[in-house]
């Protein structure tokens, strides 16, 4: 094993736990009196690499919870979970999952999905922009193959479901919010997390309509994809979604296979 | 070797989100701007919209701060390709990274490491640059770093390294003068004898920030003005090297953009300034 190579991950071993600091000065020059408070930088920049990070993908988390506590947050994950890459833009993918098993967050049981639903808004912000297509061209599709119709959607798009009310909770906390600040604690909601343009929007999906969208999201043909949202809501409609996926540009495509 | 087609006289600041509808909307005669690359490893969306905006506005530079060239494992193929697609998409003038690691066996803390300069280290850094110059089909800079622990089996000082690794890859140098400030206070060197170090063929491109004391140390927080001893230096760097492509950074505690403009137009005059007197 290489020299570099040791002393590499005796620095790693160091910063990542302050009672290892005697790996890392070994390699180190200087007075040792100096040294852990030296280290101590390094230690600082990493947290605050990492707590910059989860509050550019969890801003409704953070506000939810303060900044204090936000911090401790990032602190904790931080350890159990380091950064694996170079771009900070993929750093917490595991957060809601932390925050769902953390001891500390059980009283606030809808803290894991408001954060799954930020999470997806965050991929959402940097996804490829939609493409332009001709929706006119769905009508021309034959009727008897209409059920094979595999829909491209639009990059980013996701659905989350919950118990908890998390649309309510993200609308409330957007910058720029001006309404009523109640919530409806006990009405579970699935939200659509997508891009329009530049933007990114959250809004609640209908039983059905969360249905469907999970399937077609997931590969589905449109037939297939209304069955499930029938089956789970007999108000189901298929038309009024689909002709708001299209203006929306939720819907940026699509493929038939008949089969 | 030309490693950019920007005049040495511009000077550009740092492009930062809560900025950006002022410059857009005041469009100022800026040399250039940067950002950091990673920032933009992103397929579309807003942020890569108004980059592309503020390339139409400006030649643009990319700064890494996340490629750990330095790191002994082995390099991120996958961050060299998205590196790559930025710079196909923006077409830079100027592609930069550190002389540094930041993390290992696939763990980062995201910060910029200093290196021991040895010349394994620096075999393996030659490497590594020669390998990413091919991939971008662009030759690159590399720039000192500002660190707070220094090795005790160092073989030469960081700028007899950089101007090694320079004179073997034909990589740029990117001489970040409070960096060089920084460690000279940290370590207690002259930081004159370490710019007779460098050729000045090589640098490419200078960057200036401020920094914070604390106990004793300094510390690069990319969070205050230039100081008074780091502006020295720059006129300093200037009058030996001649004027370089300058940046003005600024990364925490971001300040109003004429607070930025400001300094950028300090540091044109002091750069023709010490032109005129050579």
């Amino acid at each position: 094993m290489s020299e570099l190579l040791t002393l590499q991950r005796d620095v790693i071993a160091a910063l990542r736990d302050a009672g290892a600091d005697a790996r890392a000065a070994r390699w180190l020059a200087g007075d040792p009196a100096h040294l852990e408070r030296r280290l101590a930088i390094y230690r600082a920049n990493m947290l605050a690499s990492a707590e910059k990070a989860l509050s550019a993908a969890y801003p409704v988390s953070r506000q939810v919870v303060g900044d204090d506590f936000f911090r401790g947050l990032a602190r904790a994950f931080q350890r159990e979970t380091p950064s694996t890459s170079g771009d900070l833009g993929d750093y917490g993918i595991g957060f809601p999952d932390f925050l769902a098993a953390f001891a500390h967050t059980q009283s606030l049981p809808y803290l894991a999905d408001l954060a799954r639903l930020e999470w997806a808004a965050h991929r959402a912000y940097g996804a490829a922009d939609a493409p332009d297509w001709v929706p006119s061209a769905l009508a021309a599709v034959d009727p008897e193959d209409q059920a094979a119709i595999r829909f491209a959607w639009s990059a980013g798009t996701a659905v989350v479901d919950s118990p908890f009310p998390i649309v309510r909770l993200w609308t409330i906390h957007q910058p720029g919010y001006t309404g009523e600040f109640d919530v409806d604690w006990r009405a579970g909601e699935c939200a659509l997390v997508a891009r329009d343009g530049f933007a990114v929007r959250v809004s609640a999906l209908a039983r059905g309509d969360a249905a469907f969208l999970r399937a077609a999201l997931a590969g589905a043909a449109l037939g297939d994809a209304a069955s499930a949202a029938l089956e789970l809501a007999p108000d189901f409609d298929l038309g009024a979604l689909l002709a708001r996926a299209v203006a929306t540009r939720l819907v940026c495509g699509f493929t038939v296979e008949p089969t | 070797m030309t490693f950019t087609t920007l005049p040495a006289r511009a000077v550009g600041i740092g492009l930062r989100q809560p900025h950006y509808r002022e410059l857009f909307e005041r469009t100022p005669a800026l040399g250039f701007v940067e950002v950091h690359s990673e920032n933009f490893f992103l397929d579309g969306g807003a942020s890569m919209h108004a980059l592309e905006r503020a390339r139409a506005a400006w030649p643009v530079s990319l700064h890494g701060v996340g490629l750990s060239l330095g790191s002994a494992d082995e390099l991120a193929r996958q961050h060299l390709a998205k590196l790559q697609r930025l710079v196909e998409r923006i077409e830079p003038t100027l592609v930069s990274e550190h002389l540094c690691w930041t993390g290992i066996d696939g763990v980062h803390v995201n910060d910029l490491l200093p290196l021991p300069p040895t010349h394994a280290a620096l075999a393996l850094l030659a490497e590594r640059v020669d390998h990413v110059q091919s991939v971008l089909r662009r030759p690159i800079l590399i720039e000192n770093l500002s660190a707070y622990v220094a090795f005790h089996d160092a073989e030469m000082t960081e700028t007899a390294f950089l101007a090694e690794l320079a004179r073997r890859t034909g990589c740029g140098l990117l001489l970040d003068i409070n960096n060089l400030w920084v460690n000279a206070v940290n370590f207690g060197f002259d930081p004159s004898a370490r710019l007779a170090e460098l050729r000045g063929e090589s640098i490419a491109q200078i960057h200036l920030a401020g920094h914070a004391a604390v106990d004793a140390c300094l510390i690069d927080t990319h969070g205050a003005l230039v100081s008074t001893d780091v502006w020295t230096l720059f006129e300093e760097a200037c009058r030996r090297f001649g004027p370089r492509p300058t940046l003005i950074e600024w990364d925490t505690d971001l300040p109003a953009l004429d607070v930025l403009l400001s300094e950028a137009a300090r540091a044109a005059t002091i750069a023709d300034r010490a032109h005129a007197d050579v």
